[in-house]
C-alpha cells in the first residue's frame, strides 16, 4: 500500500505552513521506508497531480474555525468537507470535488476513507513570517504523534 | 481531540464579503468587495539576497507561483544590470506559456465554463466540472485533465518542479534543454494547439450560438468601458513575458506606454477607509470613485483587457481568432466583462501556439542559457503579465544584493476597483426599489465576479480555500435588509 502523508501550507504566512512543520518533523522520526512525505502550498487539481497514485493520504493542514482554540488538533476525513486551509481553492475545486472529478476520470485517487486529515487550529495566517505563533508551536509535538499514529494504524 | 463537524459559516470568515447599499429609494447606490489582506511581505523581504526572491515570492500564492517567479527574476536581472542570453530567455517564456495554458485550462473549464454549459440558473450542485463532463461528455473532462497535465509536465521540466518553479535565476535560468526534452515538448505543444481550438469551437458551440447568453454578454448589466492595459511586444502584440506595459483609453487610442521602471509614474494607489487593500489607478487621470470612463483613472488588467490594449496577437490561429472576436462583439475595445472567457481561451490558443514557435525555434537547445552578473546590484522592476493581470515586482537592494525595499502589485490588485464596479452594475440591474428582481442574483453578481477570476491568494491570502460569496443588502442607513450568500466554489 502506497501511503502519502502531505504537508499543505504557506511556510512563510506564519501559522500557515504548520502542516508543513508537522510532516517535516513526523519524517525525521519515521525510519519506515514504505511511507513517502512530501509538502506543498496549493489546492484544487493542483494537489489532484500529487495526490494521483497513492492508495491512502494523510493530509496535514492548517485550519480556522470559529472560535476556535489556536493549536487544536483535529482528525476529519474529505467527507468533512472541511475549511482546512488548503485543501480547496478559489480557483480551482475543492478537495472533495478533485477527489470526485479524479475518480470519475479514472485516476487512482484514495477512497474517502483511506484519505486522513489532521488539521491544526492557526491564530495568524495573514502575516508573513516563518515562526508560528506559540500557541500552535506548542501543538507541533502533540500533532507529529497523531501523524505518526495514523501511519501505523492497522488497516 | 476533538471530532467536529463544520459549521459552513465557518468558511466565510475573513473571506469575500460583498455589501450592496441602497438609497433611499431602495435602489443600488454603491456595491463593495470586502477582502482581507496579508500583511507585511515588504518587512519579510527586508534583509534577504534579492535572489531568493524568484524562490520566496511564488510562495505567497498557491494560484499563480509561475507568475511571481518570473517576475522576481526579471526584477533581479535588472536589479544586477544583467542581459539574459537569447535562449534563456526563450526557455523562460516556453515554461510560461506551458503555465498560461495550464491555468487557463482551469480557470474555463473549472470556473467559467459550467455557468453556461448548466445555465446560470442551474443549481450550484449541478454548475461544476462533474455537471458538465455529465453534459459535453467524460472525453472532454479527460482531455482537459490531460492537458492540463501535459501543459504541467512542461512546466515541470523547465523549472525544476511543478509545483514552485526554481528553474530562472538571476541572468537567465539554471539549466538548457536537450533534444529529447525539446521534441517532448513540440509534441505535446501540438496537441495543446489542438486543444485550444478545441476549447474554442466549445465556447462557441454552447455559449455564442445561444442568444440568451450572447444578449447577456452583451447586455449593459456586464459592460463596463474603462482603460485597459497589458504587456505588449515591440509591434505591439500581446506578450505574457516580456515588452512594455501599454494602456488605451475606453475609445481604444493608446494613453501610456511604460517600461517596467517607470511603473510608479504611471500607476498611483488610492486608499479607502473600508479597506486595507489598495486600489491602483493611472495617476494621470487621477482617482474620481469608482466609476468608469475615460475621465476616472481606473483600469482593468484582465484577458479582456490585454486583447483591448494591444493591436493583434503574435501568433497566426490566435490572431484568426482574435480577429473574429471583435467582429462578433461589434468592433475594438470590448467593454464586456464576461467576454474575458473568449478573450481567455483565444489567449489559451496563443500560449499553446507560442510553445510550439519556441519549442521549434533553432537556438531553443543552446546551452548558453545564463549570463553570471557582474555588476554591483542596485534596484530593478520586473512585469510580467499574470493571467490575472499585469504583476509588478520591484526590488531595492543594497551594494551586497540585500534588499532594502520590496514592493508588489499583484494581478487582481490591478483589478480590484473594476470588480467593485461591475459587481455594483450588476446588482443595478437585478435589485430595483428594494425588490431582488431576479431569483439568480448571486449567480449573476458572482460572474461578473468570477470572469476577472480574482485571485485573493495573494491579494491577500486564500483562507479556507473555497471561495464563498456573501451577499449583504443594506439601506441607507446601513441597516442589513439580507444576507445571501452561496460558496463559489463549483464542487458538487
Amino acid at each position: 500500500m502506497k501511503t502519502l502523508v502531505l504537508g499543505l501550507g504557506n511556510p512563510i504566512l506564519t501559522d500557515d505552513g504548520i502542516g508543513i512543520r508537522v510532516v517535516r518533523e513526523a519524517a525525521s522520526r519515521c525510519p519506515n521506508g514504505k511511507t513517502r512525505f512530501a509538502e506543498a502550498s496549493l489546492g484544487g487539481l493542483r494537489l489532484l497531480d500529487v495526490i494521483n497514485g497513492y492508495d491512502r493520504v494523510i493530509l496535514v493542514d492548517a485550519i480556522l474555525t470559529r472560535g476556535g482554540t489556536p493549536g487544536a488538533i483535529y482528525h476529519m476525513g474529505p467527507g468533512d468537507l472541511l475549511a482546512s486551509l488548503h485543501s480547496d481553492s478559489s480557483h480551482d475545486l475543492s478537495l472533495p470535488g478533485a477527489l470526485k472529478l479524479g475518480r470519475r476520470l479514472g485516476m487512482k485517487v484514495p477512497d474517502d476513507d483511506a484519505f486522513e486529515i489532521i488539521a491544526i487550529e492557526a491564530q495568524d495566517v495573514l502575516t508573513f513570517g516563518e515562526s508560528p505563533t506559540a500557541a500552535v508551536a506548542a501543538a507541533i509535538p502533540q500533532a507529529v504523534d497523531a501523524v505518526l499514529a495514523a501511519i501505523n494504524a492497522p488497516r | 481531540m476533538q471530532k467536529i463537524s463544520i459549521d459552513p459559516i465557518t468558511r466565510l470568515e475573513g473571506h469575500g464579503k460583498i455589501d450592496i447599499f441602497l438609497d433611499d429609494e431602495g435602489n443600488v447606490a454603491n456595491a463593495y468587495l470586502i477582502i482581507p489582506e496579508l500583511r507585511g511581505f515588504e518587512k519579510f523581504a527586508e534583509g534577504r539576497p534579492v535572489e531568493e526572491m524568484p524562490r520566496i515570492t511564488p510562495r505567497i500564492c498557491g494560484v499563480c507561483p509561475e507568475a511571481h517567479h518570473m517576475a522576481s527574476a526579471k526584477a533581479c536581472d535588472a536589479v544586477y544590470h544583467v542581459e539574459v542570453p537569447p535562449t534563456g530567455k526563450m526557455l523562460r517564456e516556453l515554461l510560461y506559456s506551458a503555465f498560461y495554458v495550464a491555468d487557463h485550462t482551469v480557470h474555463f473549464y473549472i470556473l467559467a465554463a459550467p455557468d453556461f454549459v448548466m445555465g446560470p440558473d442551474a443549481p450550484v450542485a449541478e454548475r461544476n466540472i462533474l455537471g458538465l463532463i455529465h453534459k459535453v461528455g467524460l472525453d472532454v473532462g479527460g482531455q482537459v485533465i490531460a492537458s492540463r497535465g501535459k501543459a504541467m509536465d512542461i512546466v515541470g521540466m523547465l523549472g525544476g518542479k511543478t509545483i514552485h518553479p526554481v528553474g530562472a535565476i538571476p541572468g537567465g535560468v539554471s539549466k538548457a534543454i536537450n533534444e529529447e526534452e525539446r521534441a517532448q515538448i513540440e509534441a505535446w505543444g501540438h496537441e495543446l494547439v489542438d486543444f485550444g481550438l478545441f476549447s474554442l469551437q466549445l465556447l462557441k458551440d454552447v455559449v455564442l450560438a445561444n442568444q440568451t447568453y450572447l444578449d447577456m454578454i452583451l447586455s449593459d448589466a456586464y459592460t463596463t468601458p474603462m482603460y485597459y492595459m497589458g504587456l505588449v511586444d515591440e509591434n505591439n502584440k500581446v506578450n505574457f513575458y516580456d515588452g512594455k506595459v501599454r494602456v488605451v483609453d475606453p475609445e481604444g487610442n493608446e494613453f501610456v506606454k511604460y517600461s517596467p521602471e517607470e511603473y510608479l509614474d504611471v500607476v498611483a494607489e488610492h486608499v479607502e477607509p473600508w479597506t486595507y487593500l489598495k486600489f491602483p489607478y493611472l495617476k494621470k487621470v487621477g482617482w474620481k470613485g469608482f466609476t468608469t470612463g475615460k475621465d476616472s483613472g481606473v483600469y482593468q488588467a484582465t484577458p479582456l483587457s490585454r486583447l483591448n490594449a494591444a493591436d493583434g496577437m503574435a501568433t497566426p490561429k490566435a490572431q484568426e481568432a482574435y480577429e473574429e472576436f471583435y467582429s462578433t462583439m461589434g468592433g475594438k475595445p470590448v467593454h464586456g466583462t464576461l467576454a474575458t472567457h473568449w478573450a481567455r481561451l483565444i489567449e489559451l490558443l496563443y500560449a499553446a501556439e507560442r510553445l510550439v514557435e519556441l519549442a521549434t525555434h533553432p537556438e531553443i537547445t543552446n546551452p548558453h542559457v545564463r549570463t553570471i552578473p557582474t555588476e554591483k546590484p542596485t534596484e530593478g522592476v520586473g512585469i510580467v503579465e499574470a493571467p490575472r493581470g499585469t504583476l509588478t515586482h520591484h526590488f531595492v537592494t543594497d551594494e551586497r544584493g540585500i534588499v532594502k525595499k520590496a514592493n508588489l502589485i499583484v494581478g487582481t490588485t490591478n483589478n480590484y476597483a473594476p470588480i467593485s464596479i461591475s459587481i455594483k452594475k450588476a446588482a443595478q440591474a437585478m435589485i430595483r426599489k428594494g425588490e431582488v428582481i431576479s431569483e439568480g442574483i448571486l449567480n449573476r453578481v458572482e460572474m461578473a465576479f468570477r470572469s476577472y477570476d480574482p485571485c485573493f491568494g495573494c491579494a491577500t491570502h486564500n483562507l479556507p480555500g473555497q471561495m464563498p460569496l456573501e451577499l449583504r443588502i443594506r439601506d441607507a442607513e446601513g441597516n442589513v435588509l439580507d444576507v445571501l450568500t452561496q460558496h463559489l466554489d463549483n464542487d458538487a
